[in-house]
């Protein structure tokens, strides 16, 4: 027990000791957390954003004028009956009249004496589905049934947001990993600076007898302690960027961040962990 | 209970000793003299296993340079002490934390710390300055409490590197009698030094001159 106690006192006071180089471990650190953090945070919206994006592609049906009530009550039957669809809204003439007046502001019966709006079905595919060769299939399929007069979808919509989700997805990825690697190398050459400074401390240990476990343990102590410290401020510095963007700046940038307590845990775990290994491996290199 | 056999060393390209045979008794005191860069050094870094023959071998008790592996060596250490020119005493940390380093080391119980470093620091005449920090002691002070370091481990052997070399001449030789009076107690003490005007202060000691790597002559 004896030993235990000096190494964790070894390690706090080490903390203290290293002033500048400490100080400074802990700032780059955090810098580096920060930026992953952001990084995270924008990766995430930014292929949520995608997401939401597909999610709102439809493919409308447009029946003939004259279909009957029992060819659309059996085309809403296949619809229902198609694994690859989600959800199927039939909109009847009626309804097209009263959507077409809430998005032209005109009555459709003030400009014709009868309602041209044919009954019609608005799909929305299941997420699996939602690209350019399963939506070309089902309106191909589709617009030979009987009653069906017309499909339409937003094909160069479709095509566009294939080409550029692979981009963004290239870009958002490549941008996480770097910031992810750029920190971890300034956490291990941060930690490096600090164990140099006492590397004298390492050289008389070893001279009086210390194995390298012995040497090592304050130093991880310290490297952690420092993580753990840094990774705090960091949490703190993005909660408090995101309470801010949240609560005075939502209204101008269109864009509130639901961030849960895990990724504050996430943060502070992952900036432990960097301490740790961190000094780990900054040690091994002053034990040889 | 040291064994040098025929060992060539050579130190950063430097020349560093050839063919050194010699051996130290328990309890003796040894004098290695020679002039600066003769490989005094040199042979005590091999001693403490901090450098290792190219060729022979050098034996101490039980540890052989040449099957010792690397974690056997802190326990090797911890039977010699050591005390260099330039005292080495971790600066953030007073005289009884750097004693005690060297005890905490080797998992001594903290009872049994304390109660060492005590009696280690009176027995070099630092009983009163246990909780003063290296800079607020003297040259001679400072290098007392590397020999209490060094002697608080109870060593077979205390290796000193020109021990006196940052001291004036009267507390070199109030230095000097410190080791021969631990001496006198069992420990066997190897002084490095080019300082021959200490040599008449421990009467009966050993004298190995060394030149340009080589043994000129043990006495």
């Amino acid at each position: 027990m004896t030993v235990f106690w000096f190494l964790v006192r070894e390690g706090l006071k080490g903390l203290i000791r290293s002033k500048y180089s400490g100080a400074f471990s802990i700032i780059i650190i955090a810098i580096s957390l920060i930026l992953v953090g952001f990084g995270y945070v924008g990766a995430r919206d930014t292929l949520f954003l995608v997401d939401n994006i597909r999610a709102q592609f439809d493919v409308d049906i447009f029946l003939h004028e004259t279909a009957s009530d029992k060819e659309i009550n059996n085309f809403e039957a296949l619809l229902d009956s198609m694994i690859e669809i989600q959800k199927v809204h039939y909109i009847s003439p009626e309804k097209a009249a009263v959507k077409f007046k809430k998005e032209f502001g005109e009555d459709i019966f003030d400009m014709l004496d009868y309602n041209p709006l044919p009954p019609s079905f608005t799909i929305s595919l299941k997420p699996i589905y939602r690209n350019l060769t399963s939506v070309e299939g089902i309106a191909s399929i589709l617009s030979k049934k009987p009653g069906v007069d017309e499909v339409k979808y937003r094909k160069k919509f479709l095509i566009l947001l294939e080409k550029y989700q692979r981009i963004i997805l290239i870009t958002v990825v490549s941008v996480f990993a770097f910031l992810a690697l750029l920190s971890i190398i300034l956490t291990s050459n941060s930690i490096k600076m600090t164990i140099f400074s006492r590397r004298e401390v390492i050289s008389t240990m070893k001279l009086v007898g210390a194995t390298n476990s012995f040497v090592r343990w304050p130093f991880v102590i310290e490297g952690t302690l420092q993580g753990f410290i840094a990774s705090c401020l960091a949490a703190l510095f993005i909660y408090g960027v995101f309470y801010l963007l949240n609560n005075y700046l939502q209204t101008v940038i269109e864009y509130k961040a639901i961030i849960s307590y895990r990724f504050y845990i996430g943060i502070v775990i992952s900036g432990t962990l960097m301490g740790l290994i961190g000094s780990r491996r900054a040690i091994r290199k002053f034990l040889k | 209970m040291i064994n040098f056999i025929n060992v060539d060393c050579t130190f950063r390209k430097k020349a560093g000793v050839k063919n050194i045979n010699f051996s130290v008794n328990s309890g003796e005191f040894v004098f290695l003299t020679g002039p600066s860069g003769a490989g005094k050094s040199t042979i005590l870094r091999l001693i403490y296993m901090d450098l290792f023959p190219e060729k022979g071998k050098v034996i101490i008790r039980n540890y052989n340079s040449s099957s010792i592996r690397d974690r056997e060596i802190p326990y090797l250490r911890r039977k010699v002490g050591m005390v260099f020119q330039d005292f080495r005493l971790l600066s953030d940390r007073n005289a009884y934390q750097n004693v005690a380093l060297s005890l905490y080391v080797s998992h001594y119980k903290t009872s049994e710390i304390k109660k060492r470093v005590y009696e280690v620091l009176n027995q070099v005449g630092l009983g009163h300055r246990v909780h003063y920090r290296p800079y607020e002691l003297s040259g001679g002070e400072q290098q007392r409490v590397a020999i209490a370091r060094a002697l608080v481990k109870e060593p077979v052997v205390i290796l000193a590197d020109e021990p006196t070399g940052n001291l004036d001449p009267k507390v070199s030789i109030e230095l000097m009698n410190l080791l021969n009076k631990i001496n006198k107690r069992g420990t066997a003490i190897i002084v490095a030094t080019h300082n021959y005007s200490l040599i008449p202060r421990v009467p009966g000691a050993r004298l190995i001159q060394i030149d340009e790597g080589k043994i000129v002559s043990i006495t």
